[in-house]
């Protein structure tokens, strides 16, 4: 069952020390609105999708998690520690990519590294042993001594995830972790992102990249026109029931009297032929649903060749809430 | 693990200075160093005029220029040390570590310093060895004017800073820094006068000291046949200027840094 904005986390939660707590956080440029009044906590150990299309509000609250922008409204705190009163301690905990950071093009990324570890106080040993492991895990290995400057915005991206896990943080807070990169270097970070959660780190990863998130987080939350309008495990908002999208291919095209065959079988609320021949069908229910709809069409002399969702549970209901925001 | 303010600022100043090793902005200044030393002991020579006899006015033969080179250093290497962290994006690698924008702040101006107090030593160590070779003696007002130099080094940088904390743009930060002090304060040091206004508080004005002490500076030939009278006002004041534009510049920049939002 998905929860609600104003649920509490099925985790039990001591909100003054969450990794994350945030409590109607609120951000006004003018006579804009970018976040509302944003409640949420983040456990400890949990990986935690922040969902939204673009300009939903996801980078302006990073932004004051990570004490780049002020709340106009509201407070950030991160284990505890409010960000805007004790940045230093707040973020000595952290580790952050907020979009595609630049870097300094005349430093090379080991002296990037040695850059960040001096600054968070890292023995010089402990930064030269760091540096190998997460040039490493990002696959910037060959490029350790090579100046930023002749760098892609994919190799930056790798090299702003390295410096977000020099210091094995506590807290990894990730925005759009894999944009920029080709589709090999989205699943190796990805694949980094879960041996991190499965050493038990916390992750803040905002995203738009629903199959990523799927993949990768325990729970979710949904913003959208600076408004939280959902959250929930991922295992739960997927298995949840109501209304999916699914393909259904014959041998050959459905007549019309078939068409209206289909369109007549409880739980189907839409039926729309596709140009291949296909048809798309909007269910209402559950597992037992689609399979008695899948029997009653071969029931029916329909010849099925394939019967598959459209999209991913996670995706029908991401859409289905952003429209009804929109209209709002 | 935590680092002190002291070591996180003295980590910020090495990689400062870093960048200017490795940018084309100090090697340019080098250069420009190297033609402003060749052209002052080349051309007298070249042109049959003999050097002057007396250190104090040899020296005085480069502490023409030395104002003009410390404003370059000011817009070189402290002009858009702020403002880029902003238009550049490096700050979104910078700001999220544990380090106070204060910190921040102090670092690059240690760093600034630095860089422009290395030029002005090259450069009054090239004056003094040249009066010492061709005059064969040093003096105290040697020291003094490079000591003057270095406080107008402070208040240039600190006016830097702040101009760097306030716009949005380095290209708009680095024009109007050297303008600033080329012109802008010129024009108002020219004009003040004319209105019976001492211009005791305008940089440009005090830096006069820098060559007034090599040199007391009397009315100079002026268009027309007139003479003008340059203004310069007296050490302690002109020290005292130097002291307030670098702190309360300094000081105005940490706080808009401080208060300034990485939002683009």
């Amino acid at each position: 069952m998905s929860q609600t904005a104003e649920q509490p986390s099925m985790k039990s939660v001591d909100s003054e020390s969450v990794p994350v707590g945030l409590r109607g956080l609120g951000k006004d440029y003018g006579g804009f609105t970018a976040l509302r009044s944003l409640d949420l906590n983040v456990p400890d150990g949990t990986c935690f999708g922040f969902l939204g299309p673009n300009g939903a509000g996801k980078t302006t609250t990073i932004k004051i998690m990570t004490n780049l922008i002020r709340p106009t409204r509201g407070r950030a705190t991160l284990f505890g520690i409010d960000v805007q009163r004790d940045p230093k301690k707040a973020l000595g905990y952290v580790g952050a990519v907020i979009e595609t950071p630049e870097f300094y093009g005349y430093l090379s990324p080991l002296e990037t590294l040695a850059y960040a570890g001096r600054l968070r106080g890292m023995p010089k040993t402990e930064i030269e042993r760091r540096s190998d492991e997460v040039l490493k895990a990002v696959k910037l290995t060959a490029w350790a001594d090579h100046r930023i400057q002749e760098f892609s915005k994919g190799m930056k991206q790798r090299l702003a995830i390295a410096q977000a896990l020099l210091h094995e943080p506590d807290l990894l807070i990730l925005d759009e972790p894999t944009s920029g990169l080709d589709p090999r270097g989205m699943a190796e970070i990805r694949d980094v992102i879960k041996a991190l959660k499965g050493e038990g780190r916390t992750i803040f990863m905002s995203s738009h990249l629903l199959a990523e998130v799927q993949e990768v987080c325990d729970e979710v939350s949904l913003l959208n026109h600076g408004t939280l309008l959902l959250r929930g495990s991922v295992r739960e908002l997927s298995r949840r029931p109501g209304v999916s999208a699914f393909k259904a291919t014959f041998l050959r095209p459905p007549s019309d009297r078939e068409l209206e065959i289909l369109r007549g079988f409880p739980h189907v609320e839409e039926v729309t032929p596709g140009s291949d021949g296909g048809v798309d069908l909007r269910i209402e229910g559950g597992d037992e649903v689609q399979a008695a709809i899948l029997g009653a069409m071969i029931g029916a002399g329909l010849r099925v060749t394939s019967f598959r969702t459209i999209g991913s549970a996670l995706e029908q209901l991401y859409l289905e809430h952003i429209e009804e925001s929109d209209h709002l | 693990m935590s680092a002190s303010p002291v070591s996180q600022a003295l980590t910020v100043t090495a990689y400062e200075i870093r960048k200017y090793f490795r940018g084309r902005r100090l090697p340019g200044m080098l250069v420009l160093l190297a033609l402003i030393i060749g052209l002052i002991l080349g051309l007298p020579p070249a042109l049959g005029i003999a050097y002057a006899s007396d250190p104090n006015l040899f020296v005085a033969s480069f502490t023409n220029f030395a104002a003009l080179l410390i404003v370059l250093g000011g817009v070189l290497f402290a002009a858009d040390a702020l403002v880029s962290e902003h238009e550049k994006r490096t700050g979104y690698f910078l700001f999220p570590n544990p380090v106070r924008r204060e910190v921040l702040v102090i670092g690059k101006i240690a760093a600034s310093l630095f860089t422009s107090i290395v030029i002005v030593t090259l450069y009054y160590g090239a004056a003094s060895t040249a009066a010492l070779i061709v005059t064969g003696a040093l003096t105290w007002e040697i020291w003094l004017s490079y000591l003057y130099a270095l406080a107008y080094v402070a208040c240039v940088i600190g006016v830097a800073f702040l101009i760097s904390s306030s716009l949005k743009g380095t290209v708009s930060a680095t024009v109007l820094t050297f303008f600033l002090f080329t012109l802008i304060f010129g024009i108002i040091q020219g004009v003040l006068p004319l209105a019976n206004v001492d211009p005791w508080f305008i940089p440009s004005a005090a830096a006069g000291i820098i060559g007034n002490v090599l040199s007391p500076g009397g009315p100079i030939p002026g268009p027309g046949g007139g003479f003008i009278e340059i203004y310069v006002p007296d050490v302690a004041t002109s020290l005292a200027v130097f002291a307030l534009y670098f702190l309360a510049s300094a000081l105005l920049a940490t706080f808009l840094f401080r208060r300034r939002e990485l939002s683009s």
